[in-house]
């Protein structure tokens, strides 16, 4: 019996999508501790990713004065990324995180080696300031 | 003020309750990849300080229209008043999808989150496109 798949553009047709190829995908080189790679940033410093079930935990560490600020552990949603890192069926993370004074949307991705986390901040607390975006990259630290 | 990361923190901007400026986006956006199965084109329009955002993607039998979303506007921080980035959500139905778009250099990067909600058991996927504005000046 053949599916006829609903879709909005063509490669939602793609076979590697379909759940006999899900066990395919792996997100093994996400896991672990990353550090910015930029040492100056007022941003974040640190990132750790681990597994849970099939899912991923990221807990990030953003810079604070003084220390570091510990933001909530986020569940993150785990989506196919089929066609960075040379075609191999690796994953890319999608996470929402919410402070009672900002929201963020953020996603994270490896490209060659490198961890890219990117931010968009939404500010709730009608201090007038701007939601912005950021763009961080990372190297593995263990 | 409150903060989650250094960055955050800046002196009480003079522009509180001004608008954005969000003259970058509006226009014709055009894949970079001729070969691409996903996003074709994107359009922006402004309507009354709003933009709006209609997404063509590529079909099997030709350009599958989206329709229109609206935008969210981020700045490069916190303190600019520049706009440089969108998020949009467009719901299908049987699927959603999640764009986050920034504009580095003229070139709009276009992270697109794809979650199916039927019953096909496609895994959700991730895909990052280049677009090039159509400005006609070279």
């Amino acid at each position: 019996m053949t599916t006829t798949l609903t879709f909005k553009q063509s490669s939602d047709l793609n076979p590697a999508l379909e759940s006999s190829a899900k066990g395919e995908l792996t997100g093994a080189k996400l896991l672990g501790r990353w550090l910015n790679t930029n040492r100056e940033t007022r941003g974040i410093a640190e990132c750790v990713i681990t597994a849970e079930g099939e899912g991923f935990k990221v807990q990030i560490l953003g810079v604070g004065d003084p220390g570091l600020i510990e933001w909530p552990v986020i569940q993150a949603t785990t989506m196919a990324n089929l066609e960075e890192e040379a075609g191999q069926r690796t994953v890319a993370l999608a996470a929402d995180v919410d402070f009672d004074f900002m929201r963020i949307e953020t996603h994270i991705r490896i490209n060659k080696g490198v961890l890219v986390i990117v931010l968009f901040c939404t500010f709730t607390d009608g201090s007038g300031r701007s939601n912005y975006l950021n763009r961080e990259f990372f190297s593995r630290r263990d | 003020m409150q903060f989650a990361q250094l960055c955050d923190q800046i002196q009480p901007p003079s522009f509180a309750g001004d608008l954005l400026d969000i003259r970058a986006f509006p226009g014709n956006w055009i894949n970079s990849n001729p070969d691409t199965n996903g996003i074709a084109r994107l359009s922006v329009t402004e309507d009354q300080g709003k933009l709006l955002l209609q997404v063509l993607a590529i079909g099997p039998d030709g350009l599958v229209d989206w329709g229109m979303a609206p935008l969210s506007i981020f700045a490069a921080g916190p303190a600019s008043q520049t706009g440089a980035g969108f998020t949009c959500v467009f719901d299908f139905g049987f699927a959603e999808t999640r764009l986050q778009g920034m504009i580095m250099k003229g070139l709009l990067v276009l992270a697109q989150f794809h979650r199916f909600k039927d019953e096909s058991g496609r895994t959700g996927y991730f895909v990052r496109e280049y677009f090039a504005l159509e400005h006609g000046k070279f």
